[in-house]
């Protein structure tokens, strides 16, 4: 196993490294992991093993940034379960890594990438909260958690450029894009009409750039007699119609509760 | 709250200045009567067994704080020759016992007649074994709870017995708890999940109850709140279950929720909780519960009333919400920062710091509202300077959203660069009423058949017709104790 890690790590910290060779070796040392039972933590005491559990760890973390690389998020998710094992279960047995806080803060970012707010504060939980506010890796993605959620959109479109690590840049493309989709749903909502410089202004793209025409597009903005866009016609609400239905449904439960009381 | 009664008892006694052989014989009084009474409650968990009738083990566990209290190494020595024929058990029994006091003055041995002469049932066993194990934990002797505790797991796992269920129950709890002072709890975890399988399967379900909140607890001990969520979906809480650890489930599901981002379900929970916990005793439980509602409702964009920060028990505790709610309620991000930082601390206690993180876009939205109440017209610029932030960008992003989620009604002018409120719209036209409406009429509802769920009913009430007067006036007695007693049980359980 550790002739395969070797070769893995040599190759990965080459300055180009070679994918698809990384990712059959990747595939036989996921083999070898399973064959040594992941390491229990009962073994976990004697020193060989905790070589053992030491390598796969960081076997996982290269498992990461490979899967980042070649975007399969679908892996990424899964390495990075396995790799959680390793960063909570097993830290009383292990020297902490020291990507741990990257690792962690990068999981953090990918779940507010994919909008999924809830499985964010429930890993958020897990973290000791003294690190919430200081730790270089941790605190730059839930300063941008709070901005997602305040609306200011144009730091998130800011803030690419001082994320804490290289690897952070592939979901941030992501989370830009789904702010993007925001701020044009926000800004047909609350502006009566915009010239098309303003509007690449407020989405953080290039003035007169086809980017800006394909959002346009996509959510069949149209342009009046002066060039801009003009969103009143987004603005009106459709009728609300009294569901008879619904309304007959709660009527009948209020009576059958009622007579339960009576 | 048994501590605090403790110390006025203590100062009685230095007034009164007794001599040291009334003090001693006073404490060898008391020690007898305490065997006395547990020899009492002895007989009726063996009465119970053999009738098979839970009830009696219920009542005298219902009195396990009062016992409690009692307790010491003379006792429990003196316990052992009465319950233990003389051989490896009470060897076994008297290791695990805390150490005599010096000063202490042992009490005759049990005569003939009462030692025992062959070995316990097992209900008798477990119980003793409970109460030695509630002792060690008051006596803050982790080391021998531990191991005394393990004894009696083994002693609990190995027998199928209907009537060992509420004993086990409370075992459970008191096994849980000693690994949580060991700081052990992650390794009782597979225990646990292997007698809730068991108790499941056996339809104890007082023992459910209690383990399913073990778990629970231990879960959100680590903060895994992902684990407990989903031990909560794979299993049936048991409708059986009694009051004390309903109300401590559904603050542990409130939690879970709440940290889901699910605050009206978190609400719901956590309001059921506080009306199913007891209203007199277990101060600290309503405490907690009550300041992660208030946060909730924070969250949920509500003010809680002033009323809540004004009961008595709670007031101080909740010193610092109050704080945090006016700083939302003014909307008021710079006192809002300083409260966070001043009580960051006490919040990172109560394990409310992380909801109170996400507050932070709940006091930009009351400032914004309250911002279009009072202007029909202002620049980004003013916005920007009043809720403090960097620039009048950001102030323009936030309005817009603000605006698209339905917080204020108005239009953003991008060429005049200003904010224009418009009418508010007519609220009865739309079906907003109605659906508050609703939401009440329901909340008034499941209240409703929840408090008759609440409601216990005495034993065997359903033959008043047939019995005859005399029978009538006993029963009556009876009916009053039992209430007494549940009363009791209600302050106590906690």
């Amino acid at each position: 196993m550790s002739h395969y890690y070797k070769e893995l790590k040599s190759e990965w910290e080459k300055r180009a490294p070679n994918l698809a060779r990384c990712g059959q070796l990747l595939d036989v040392l996921k083999l070898e992991l399973v064959r040594v039972g992941f390491a229990s933590p009962q073994e976990a005491l004697q020193p060989k093993s905790q070589q053992q559990m030491v390598m796969s760890r960081d076997m996982l973390e290269i498992a990461v940034e490979h899967s980042i690389t070649v975007k399969d998020y679908a892996a990424f998710e899964r390495y990075m379960a396995q790799l959680n094992m390793y960063y909570y279960d097993y830290d009383k047995y292990l020297q902490a890594s020291s990507q741990m806080y990257k690792f962690l803060g990068l999981n953090l970012l990918y779940m507010l990438a994919h909008n999924r707010i809830a499985d964010f504060h429930i890993e958020l939980e897990r973290l000791p909260s003294a690190l919430l506010l200081e730790n270089p890796f941790i605190q730059p993605v839930l300063a941008l958690e709070n901005y997602y959620m305040e609306g200011r959109y144009n730091k998130i479109l800011q803030a690419k450029r001082s994320m804490p690590s290289a690897i952070y840049a592939s979901f941030m493309d992501m989370l830009v894009n789904t702010a993007r989709d925001e701020i044009a749903s926000c800004m047909e909502k609350s502006y009566d009409k915009m010239s098309p410089k303003q509007a690449a202004l407020r989405l953080g793209l290039k003035p007169g750039g086809a980017d800006v025409a394909a959002i346009a597009n996509k959510r069949s903005w149209p342009l009046d007699d002066q060039g801009n866009y003009n969103f009143i016609g987004l603005h009106t609400k459709p009728k609300e119609m009294v569901s008879a239905k619904e309304i007959a449904g709660n009527t009948l439960t209020y009576a059958h509760e009622l007579e339960k009381i009576v | 709250m048994t501590n605090a009664a403790d110390p006025i008892a203590h100062d009685v006694e230095m007034d009164v200045d007794p001599s040291p052989e009334t003090l001693a014989d006073e404490k060898k009084n008391q020690d007898i009567a305490a065997v006395q009474e547990i020899r009492e409650q002895i007989r009726q968990i063996e009465k119970s067994v053999a009738s098979k009738e839970s009830r009696f083990i219920l009542r005298v566990l219902r009195n396990l704080p009062n016992t409690r209290r009692k307790l010491d190494a003379v006792v429990f020595r003196n316990l052992a020759q009465s319950i233990y024929p003389t051989g490896a058990d009470r060897e076994a029994a008297i290791a695990l016992m805390p150490v005599l006091e010096k000063d202490a003055t042992e009490l005759p041995d049990v005569t003939k007649k009462l030692a025992a002469t062959k070995a316990p049932i097992a209900e008798v066993d477990a119980y003793f074994y409970l109460l030695l194990l509630v002792k060690l934990i008051d006596a803050n002797d982790l080391k021998r709870a531990g191991t005394c505790a393990d004894a009696l797991m083994a002693k609990i796992s190995i027998q199928n017995r209907r009537t060992l269920d509420l004993i086990g129950a409370k075992s459970y709890f008191y096994f849980s708890r000693v690994a949580e002072l060991n700081n052990a709890l992650e390794g009782i975890r597979a225990f646990l999940h292997a007698r809730l399988r068991t108790a499941t399967l056996r339809n104890d379900f007082e023992g459910q109850a209690v383990l399913i909140n073990c778990l629970l607890r231990n879960y959100l001990h680590y903060s895994l709140y992902d684990q407990a969520d989903k031990l909560v979906k794979k299993s049936v809480y048991p409708e059986s279950a009694s009051n004390n650890e309903w109300a401590r489930f559904l603050y542990y599901l409130g939690r879970i929720k709440a940290a889901k981002l699910e605050y009206s379900d978190a609400h719901k929970h956590l309001v059921q909780a506080l009306r199913k916990s007891p209203q007199h005793a277990a101060i600290g439980f309503r405490q907690t519960v009550q300041k992660l509602i208030i946060v909730v409702e924070l969250l949920l964009g509500n003010i809680p009333e002033r009323v809540v920060f004004r009961q008595a028990g709670l007031r101080q505790s909740l010193g610092p919400y109050f704080q945090l709610t006016q700083a939302v309620r003014l909307g008021n991000l710079k006192r809002f920062g300083d409260v966070v930082s001043q009580y960051g601390p006490k919040f990172q206690l109560d394990h409310t710091f992380t909801l109170i993180i996400r507050l932070r876009h709940n006091v930009i939205k009351t400032a914004i509202r309250s911002i279009g109440l009072s202007y029909s017209r202002i620049s980004p610029q003013d916005i920007a300077k009043r809720l403090m932030l960097d620039s009048s960008e950001d102030a323009e992003f936030i309005v817009s959203k603000a605006i698209r989620d339905g917080v204020i009604e108005a239009t953003l002018d991008p060429a005049q660069n200003y904010m224009r409120s418009k009418e508010s719209t007519d609220i009865y036209s739309t079906r907003e009423p109605q659906l508050a409406f609703h939401e009440r009429i329901s909340f008034c509802l499941n209240l409703h058949n929840q408090s008759v769920k609440a409601m216990r009913y005495p034993p065997k009430s359903y033959g008043k017709d047939l019995e005859s007067a005399e029978e009538r006036r006993e029963r009556e007695q009876q009916d009053l104790e039992l209430a007494k007693e549940m009363a009791e049980d209600d302050e106590d359980g906690f």
